[in-house]
């Protein structure tokens, strides 16, 4: 399980050691601000909007047509904004980077 | 659910608009998922600033005051949301889901000790109405003077007027028992509000209410209905949740998607815009086909087949954008609690009967619930 960096829109750093499952239900496990997962991870409510740092993006992986989609009506989307119940914690994202949007 | 029938199909892929005609007035049913979630999150041309209108038929008669925060647009919507929406996501938070949970529980073991019950009546409206006792802080005793306004608090074929009025005083007595005994519950959260640096008129602080109690009633109902028939006619769909109960969640959001028990939401267009490629004359409504959104073919595969662990599932039920559904935390807890309870507790459901509650508009009928069900629950 990867360790992971979220920053939070306060601006403070959040690091889960041991993160599980998606860039969602990894930050709701942990209850963090600004990535809510109301609808579970089926990509219909946006509440797990975040942007991964730059250097990160390849690994992770473009949004999917269905991200973008809903991605494109958000005015704080990013060039590598994600759903982050979209993006599943493999251990090749160890150290991965990602800001929070929050709503 | 066979009876849940897609009637925008033909007209989605053709022109992605269908027109209804409603009191006099040709509104264009705005049908593709993409098209609604635009439109749904663009306020400037689509607006929601029209009280009594953001429905098809107007509500004029039927109530006096501007619906809040539904009613208003931005910059004020936001704000006025913000007053009521930490009240609106406690179900986010475990003791609050605990209390839910006890109640399901509690209702789905005397549904099985019961021999049948009529499922809309005896079953899914207390069900909507005890949870919301719970939403807003109200004593669970209260939950029986309102299951007594019925399925739907203004509409009713006979008697809207009296049925609305019932309700104005309802809420006005209970913001003046508020005053008097201030607590937690939402009746003193308003009471006690502050909108931009000033308190809230009784005007506003009605029309917090009237949405509140009108909102999220109908909707539940049909939905929870719907699932309890559709459990009946597919016995194996709840040994499928019981193998994988993460399956509870994803199922929660197709049964939202499939039965979208509201039909649309209009908006205002205060300036002349297009919608598909349909031009749209300013000052004339438009409105968002939620259930049209949901079956669209370019999102959803087999869209008019339920699929119980269908993931992504970017439906639209509970609406998109600045005004999606307040209480979208509230109705996927009390479905996501229903179903749990359902697998701990019940073998089977058994359906002996249900007749279908149709909606009829000049364009189109759909099923939006059940008017009665009648089934019984066998415990394990």
């Amino acid at each position: 399980m990867p360790k992971v960096f979220y920053i939070l829109p306060s601006g403070e750093t959040v690091v889960v050691e041991r993160a599980d499952g998606s860039l969602m239900s990894a930050a709701v496990d942990l209850g963090l601000a600004g990535i809510d997962g109301d609808c579970g991870g089926v990509g219909s409510c946006g509440t797990c909007h975040v942007s991964i740092e730059p250097e990160w993006a390849d690994r992770v992986g473009p949004a999917t047509e269905i991200e973008k989609d809903m991605l494109d009506l958000d005015a704080a989307a990013t060039p590598t904004s994600r759903l982050g119940c979209q993006v599943e914690l493999v251990p090749e994202l160890d150290g991965l980077v990602v800001r929070v949007i929050g709503r | 659910m066979p009876d849940h029938q897609d009637p925008f199909r033909e007209s989605r892929s053709q022109s992605g608009v269908q027109i209804v005609h409603c009191d006099g007035e040709d509104i264009p049913l705005v049908l593709r998922l993409q098209d609604v979630r635009k439109a749904a999150n663009d306020w400037k041309t689509f607006s929601s600033d029209h009280p009594f209108k953001v429905i098809l038929h107007s509500e004029e008669n039927v109530r006096s005051v501007r619906q809040l925060p539904i009613e208003i647009d931005p910059p004020e919507h936001t704000d006025y949301r913000k007053l009521v929406e930490p009240l609106f996501r406690k179900p986010n938070e475990v003791w609050y889901q605990q209390k839910i949970v006890t109640l399901v529980n509690q209702m789905v073991m005397d549904a099985i000790d019961s021999d049948t019950i009529e499922a809309v009546h005896e079953f899914a409206l207390p069900l909507q109405s005890r949870a919301l006792t719970h939403l807003l802080g109200m004593p669970e005793s209260e939950a029986k003077t309102w299951i007594g306004w019925g399925l739907h608090v203004f509409h009713h074929s006979d008697n809207s007027e009296q049925k609305g009025a019932a309700l104005d005083k309802y809420v006005e007595m209970q913001f003046a028992r508020a005053a008097n005994e201030p607590g937690d519950d939402f009746f003193s959260i308003l009471n006690q509000a502050d909108f931009r640096g000033r308190k809230l008129s009784a005007e506003e602080k009605a029309g917090f209410a009237s949405v509140t109690f009108a909102g999220g009633r109908d909707t539940i109902i049909s939905t929870v209905s719907s699932i309890l028939v559709y459990l009946g006619e597919h016995p194996e769909a709840l040994d499928f949740l019981r193998a994988d109960e993460t399956c509870i969640s994803t199922a929660t959001e197709e049964f939202v998607r499939y039965v979208s028990p509201l039909t649309a939401i209009a908006r205002t267009c205060p300036m002349a815009t297009m919608v598909a490629e349909t031009p749209i004359e300013a000052g004339t409504r438009i409105a968002l086909c939620w259930p049209s959104a949901n079956r669209d073919e370019k999102a959803f595969r087999d869209p008019d087949q339920v699929v119980l662990n269908r993931k992504p599932n970017p439906h639209v039920g509970f609406g998109f954008g600045p005004h999606n559904c307040l209480g979208a935390p509230h109705a996927r807890l009390i479905i996501r609690s229903l179903l749990k309870s359902l697998c701990d507790h019940v073998q089977g459901i058994q359906l002996l009967m249900a007749k279908p509650l149709m909606e009829t508009e000049s364009s189109y009928t759909r099923q939006v619930g059940y008017e009665s069900v009648q089934i019984r629950f066998i415990g394990k």
